[in-house]
């Protein structure tokens, strides 16, 4: 197998358990709309960045992290419908950065390679970045496991039971921003929607202990993306989107298996 | 000790509490009643942090709220709760809410607090579903749990949004008695209430609450007098806004 491959298929793997361990959380708090916001937000960032000259996936971080304090902030000031004023912000940082993108004249910036990704082309470097962020992640769950638990339960109970929601809610969607963005290259918008909600949804059908949960959807992730790499080279398929298809299948069969509650 | 001074609240310029000058002492078993929309539950609301007054001052043990919060919790049963009845949670998880922001970060509940919650949940009779997924609880099995919570957070303070909502009526009593056990050992116990009838038998203190305060004192017996007037002053409230 020629080194890229594996490098492609490490950063697969890798990529794929970043968001799995989050989508458990995404889909109890039903923010899984999130993903997809913020994935589009990114993309005015990743314009900015592109006309400042700074790196892209930095820019990128800080534009999506500073929006997602800021709906962390909104949703928790006034009981608004959160989802509206996502998609408000959604639509308006999407027109932005297309319109960035036009007037940069940057024709070198590959629009399609971050609404589709493409895992092919990741670098060793992005694999580190994912293999360090993956143990921010792990980390994040093991010191607020119990503190992320009641979160999602109810937050407003959280605060009243002295539960630290409010700092945690914060680095929960600096974490989330974090995840989304080193994700887009490899995964692209779409994709990093689909691996925020599927590893989850399977887990879900299978367990009903929440550490059995995101165990769970991380060996999805895992073995989605080992048998969507597969399957994409037998059959010469786009990789990314072979895996959700693999995913999706998964969680038809999780059905099967599901727990009689 | 809780001190309401001048609290006032409105939202969008209508006012929902208008002049609420109140003293709890410690160690009182306190009744809120008033009828429906009268802001119990909001004047509840204000003083564990969930709401901020308009105008006034809240104390509690003399600090303003905000700063005894900081160091300080309230066990509190929610006349309502929203939680979604696939969350991967057990009644006994929910009971251990009540003790979980008293862990530190990074460790988990451990044995003694679940032995701990398991006995007041055999207090509450809710031992039996102690490791059911709270989908599958009653409305009044959940009230339990949420009793068992706020016993568990261990607050000097037990304040109850109507406890006995969806319990059965022999339960009734034995609720009403763990919480005047409660409070002979020396919890300020402060609940929302419609059940008059039981009240009268476990209160020693009453609020009688309709936008604005028309009684609250020691009382050993609800006075008719008083609870009509609190309840016909809504009567009148329905003709005015109508
Ligand atoms: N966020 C809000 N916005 C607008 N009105 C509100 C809000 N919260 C409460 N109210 C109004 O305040 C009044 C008091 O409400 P509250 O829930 O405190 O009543 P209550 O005494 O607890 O009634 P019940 O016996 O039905 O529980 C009601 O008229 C309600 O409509
Ligand atoms: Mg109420």
């Amino acid at each position: 197998m020629p080194g890229f491959i594996i490098v492609a298929l490490i950063g697969a793997i890798l990529s794929g358990i970043s968001l799995a361990v989050f989508a458990p959380y995404v889909t109890l708090r039903r923010i899984s709309y999130m993903g997809e916001a913020l994935s589009h937000i990114a993309f005015a960032g990743i314009a900015i960045a592109l006309i400042s000259g700074m790196n892209l996936t930095l820019g990128a971080w800080i534009f999506v992290s500073i929006v997602a304090l800021l709906i962390s902030w909104l949703s928790r000031k006034e009981k608004i419908q959160e989802a509206n004023t996502i998609t408000i912000f959604l639509s308006l940082s999407m027109a932005l950065g297309i319109i960035l993108i036009s007037l940069s004249k940057n024709y070198a910036f590959d629009l399609s390679s971050y609404l589709f990704g493409n895992v092919l082309l990741i670098s060793i470097s992005e694999v580190w970045a994912l293999g360090i962020l993956n143990v921010l992640n792990i980390l994040f769950i093991l010191i607020f496991y119990k503190e992320l638990f009641y979160l999602s339960y109810n937050p407003e109970m959280a605060k009243v039971f002295r539960i630290r929601a409010t700092f945690i809610d914060y680095l929960f969607y600096l974490l989330l921003a974090a995840n989304i963005v080193l994700n887009l290259k490899s995964a692209g918008i779409i994709l990093v929607t689909a691996q925020l909600i599927l590893p989850a949804v399977i887990a879900f059908n299978l367990a009903s202990r929440l550490g059995w949960i995101i165990l769970i959807s991380a060996i999805a992730a895992v073995l989605s993306a080992l048998i969507g790499f597969y399957l994409s080279f037998v059959f010469d398929l786009p990789t990314g989107a072979t895996i959700v298809i693999v995913q999706a299948s998964m969680y038809a069969l999780s059905f099967i298996f599901k727990r009689r509650k | 000790m809780i001190e309401f001074r001048d609290v006032q609240y409105r939202v969008g310029g209508i006012s929902i509490l208008k002049d609420i000058n109140l003293t709890i002492p410690d160690g009182v078993f306190a009744a809120i009643i008033g009828p429906n929309g009268a802001g119990k539950s909001t004047l509840i609301k204000l003083l564990l942090g969930m709401q901020d007054p308009s105008e006034g001052k809240i104390l509690i043990d003399d600090s303003p709220r905000d700063s005894w919060l900081k160091h300080n919790g309230f066990g509190y049963l929610p006349q309502r709760e929203e939680y979604d009845r696939g969350f991967p949670a057990t009644a006994l998880d929910i009971v251990l809410m009540g003790i979980a922001g008293r862990i530190p970060w990074g460790r988990r509940v451990g044995d003694e607090h679940r032995e701990r919650a398991l006995s007041i949940m055999q207090d509450t009779g809710i031992i039996d579903k102690a490791h059911s997924p709270i989908g599958n609880l009653s409305g009044g099995e959940f009230q339990r749990v949420m009793l068992s919570r706020a016993i568990l957070s261990d607050s000097k303070y037990l304040i109850l949004d109507e406890p006995e909502a969806g319990i059965d009526r022999h339960s009734v009593v034995s609720f009403f008695k763990l919480l005047k056990e409660l409070n002979d050992a020396g919890k300020t116990v402060i609940t929302v209430s419609h059940d008059l009838h039981t009240l009268n038998k476990y209160s020693n203190f009453l609020i009688c609450l309709n936008k604005t305060l028309h009684c609250h004192d020691h009382s050993e017996l609800i006075d008719q007098q008083l609870i009509d007037k609190t309840f016909d002053e809504h009567t009148r409230l329905i003709e005015k806004d109508y």
